[in-house]
């Protein structure tokens, strides 16, 4: 009898100490995430007013605001995600609806994933060659932009498969059995079930390609450019660059750390931001079809 | 004449054998539930009866299935024209992403049918069979997802009646139902096999025995028995239905 | 929408009404085999005790059937429950008919002894205590029930007076033996219809009232 209260104790115990090892864990986890934030808000708060992202850069990068490359980057997601996109959710459909599973499948399967095991670098490397020189567009926002939809084109591909996958293959079934095509199951059925999670993945992505700095080293990113682009053929400035050249290459590094911070508090706002709208928007058509 | 007739079914996914040597033959306008414990084939049986598996990659299959003595593997049978005429339910509710009335009227369309005044009245009409009509007649452009689970699966059901089948398939279609939504889909089971034949895979056996006129018992792929419910239930001819149905299994 | 299970149950109601009426015309022809002169007509006897056999086969049926295949509970679970035992005492109730037609054959001066001993107002009551039960079960009808519990205990106790002086006659006129042996019999087998009728008003009372009062004198006791 005393011998079992005490296992009962011991096992109390050992459930007390296991709990508590994760939940120290998991708020290490959460407490680093926020020490780096703190750290950027605090250091990066000072320079945020409406001129900062309004106003061209001034003297040397060390003054005024960073405008054009907030446009720049904008410009650049538009263009990838235009690009990645519908390339991605078909290939994707492509992949999960249409091809039989075998080896072709598991082959092209494979290459996804290793594309997107490939660095940055590489391929902004691939980027200039093709899309700056072979191609000829120079450097510029189509140049830039297709390097990033590139570089985001696997996870656009994964996520959709990923969404494809979940729809329970009973609607396939259901569509099939009322002698629906393949296409109008994919189109009418599976899609708009599964379109709350691409749409998210996508979002998500979005995040990724606005924060890039490698891909658009050698096709888009000019150094210092204080005026907006007039069309994708132009170089532009952005984000994650401008954060690069400020914070190592300035005119006066000294001068211009404050607005190193500021530009990437920025940054991880954007990124913020679609994240907030890829769960909104995934709350908003979850609940239009919703699953039960 | 039998409805549905197979002959001598093997059926394999890659180098599994999921089916030995089936044969089963059902009448028209009954009820046939196909019983067994998981695993056992019916569910596959089932699925070949509208050539469902052929959506699965690599499987093989023998032997024949006539519906209305016409060989539904044979080379120049269309399988959008059988599916059409034979219909499915499956287990999980699964109402499309649509209105209630375009759940109905999809098959509807999908099949090149434009007429609105035809929509209209087939999508009443079906609804009115499955006994839905007046829990959703105000609420017909309502997303399906708002409906209960049982109400879901009627109208799943509606849905297959839609495009005019003669059989209907159904797997396990209230497994996932509470028992007051499970005894309408048996009363409405029992109330369309009038005009349809209907084979049903379920887990329980108290449902074959209530809504059912034969049944088949399924073990390891092969079919043990199949004679009219009452037999089964009351006087099974082999041993292993017995066991099954005494619940006093392995 | 009727269920399955309604439809089955209303088919074993018809049933049990129709081979109720076929008993209640073979007690009809007891009582007059008893009563008058010689028996009427003996094929038509046997054919409705055939009928009633096989109505008695196909209730079985029915009802092994519902049971394997409906779980029915309940009210349902009772009414079934009481069919089978209510269509067993019938078809005891048409064989105890026949064994009553059977033995009045046997009996010489019917008149003299029928007369003497108050049979008539006995058989009388077995012939209406059957159509009471007949009416009980159609109408389920509590008060019928303890009309025929009362017509069972009457029955009871003329017979067994009766019984008495029969043995009293056949004491002090031998010759009278055979035919009084054989009234006696019939007697029994009156009384045991009674008996019968009984059971089933205990079976509709279960049905209606889900308590059993089989061997319970709940009536005697009053």
């Amino acid at each position: 009898m005393t011998k079992e209260i005490r296992l009962a104790k011991k096992k109390r115990r050992n459930q007390k100490i296991a709990f508590g090892l994760f939940s120290l864990i998991s708020y290490a986890v959460v407490a680093i995430l926020f020490v780096i934030l703190a750290f950027i808000v605090i250091k990066g708060i000072g320079v945020i007013s409406w001129e900062f992202i309004s106003a061209m850069p001034s003297n040397g990068m060390t003054e005024g605001g960073i405008y054009p490359a907030i446009i720049g980057t904008l410009c650049l997601v538009l263009v990838s995600m235009v690009f990645a996109f519908p390339v991605g959710v078909l290939a994707a459909i492509y992949m999960n609806e249409y091809v039989k599973e075998g080896w072709p499948k598991k082959i092209i399967k494979q290459m996804t994933n290793n594309l997107a095991g490939v660095p940055s670098i590489v391929f902004g490397l691939f980027g200039m060659s093709l899309f700056v020189n072979k191609m000829g567009f120079g450097d510029s926002i189509l140049a830039g932009g297709l390097t990033l939809g590139l570089l985001v084109l696997p996870i656009v591909i994964r996520t959709t498969e990923e969404s494809l996958k979940a729809v329970d293959d009973t609607f396939r079934q259901a569509s099939f059995g009322l002698g629906a095509s393949k296409w109008e199951t994919t189109s009418k059925i599976v899609f708009p079930i599964a379109f709350p999670n691409i749409i998210t993945g996508l979002i998500l992505s979005i995040g990724r390609v606005s924060g890039e700095t490698a891909p658009i080293l050698f096709t888009v990113a000019a150094y210092f450019l204080p005026k907006l682009p007039t069309s994708i053929f132009d170089q532009a400035m952005a984000l994650p660059y401008h954060l690069y050249v400020i914070a190592t290459s300035g005119t006066n590094i000294e001068a211009s750390r404050a607005m190193a911070y500021g530009t990437a508090l920025i940054l991880i706002i954007i990124v913020l931001i679609s994240n907030l709208l890829a769960n909104a928007l995934r709350k908003y058509y979850g609940k239009k079809v919703k699953m039960n | 004449m039998h409805k549905i007739e197979s002959k001598n079914v093997n059926f394999y996914y890659g180098e599994n054998q999921a089916l030995h040597d089936i044969s089963l033959s059902m009448k028209t306008n009954t009820v046939t539930a196909l019983i067994g414990p998981s695993g056992c084939g019916k569910s596959t049986y089932l699925r070949l009866l509208n050539r469902m598996n052929d959506l699965i990659d690599n499987t093989q299959m023998s032997g024949s299935i006539l519906i209305d003595g016409n060989d539904i593997y044979a080379k120049n049978t269309n399988v959008d024209d059988l599916r059409k005429n034979v219909g499915m339910v499956f287990q999980k509710p699964n109402p499309f992403p649509k209105t209630i009335y375009e759940n109905v009227a999809y098959g509807l369309r999908v099949n090149g049918i434009t007429d609105k005044k035809l929509i209209e009245e087939r999508v009443i009409t079906s609804i009115e069979q499955v006994a839905l009509w007046d829990e959703v007649k105000d609420k017909l452009k309502k997303s399906a997802f708002e409906l209960s689970g049982g109400q879901q699966q009627r109208l799943c059901i509606a849905r297959a009646l839609a495009i005019k089948p003669s059989v209907l398939l159904m797997d396990e279609p209230t497994s996932a139902l509470d028992p007051i939504s499970t005894s309408k889909i048996e009363e409405l089971i029992y109330e369309l096999k009038n005009k349809y034949t209907i084979v049903i895979v379920t887990h329980n056996m108290q449902q074959a025995g209530r809504i059912s006129d034969t049944t088949a018992f399924f073990y390891m792929g092969e079919l043990i028995e199949h004679d009219t419910t009452k037999t089964i239930f009351t006087k099974p001819a082999i041993k292993q239905t017995e066991d099954y149905i005494t619940g006093r299994f392995g | 929408m009727a269920s399955y299970l309604e439809t089955e149950l209303g088919k074993l109601r018809s049933i049990i009404l129709k081979i109720g009426k076929l008993a209640e015309g073979q007690v009809a022809e007891a009582v007059k085999a008893l009563l008058s002169e010689p028996v009427a007509e003996g094929r038509e006897v046997k054919k409705t005790e055939n009928k009633i056999d096989k109505l008695d086969v196909k209730i079985d049926d029915i009802c092994q059937s519902v049971f394997a295949l409906q779980q029915p509970v309940a009210s349902d679970l009772r009414f079934i429950m009481s069919a089978m035992q209510i269509s067993n005492e019938i078809e005891r109730i048409g064989d105890l008919a026949v064994s009553v037609i059977k033995a009045s054959k046997n009996i010489k001066e019917k008149h003299e002894l029928i007369s003497k001993f108050n049979i008539a107002e006995i058989a009388r009551e077995v012939e209406s205590i059957t159509i009471k039960t007949n009416e009980c079960f159609q109408d389920m009808d509590e008060t019928t029930i303890e009309e025929i519990f009362v017509l069972n205990n009457s029955i009871k106790s003329k017979s067994v007076t009766a019984i008495e002086e029969i043995i009293g006659e056949m004491k002090s006129h031998s010759k009278t033996v055979g035919s009084g042996t054989n009234l006696i019999i019939a007697l029994k087998h009156m009384e045991r219809i009674a008996d019968h009728n009984s059971n089933i008003a205990e079976s509709v009372y279960f049905m209606i009232n889900a308590k059993t009062i089989k061997h319970e004198r709940l009536f005697d006791k009053k």
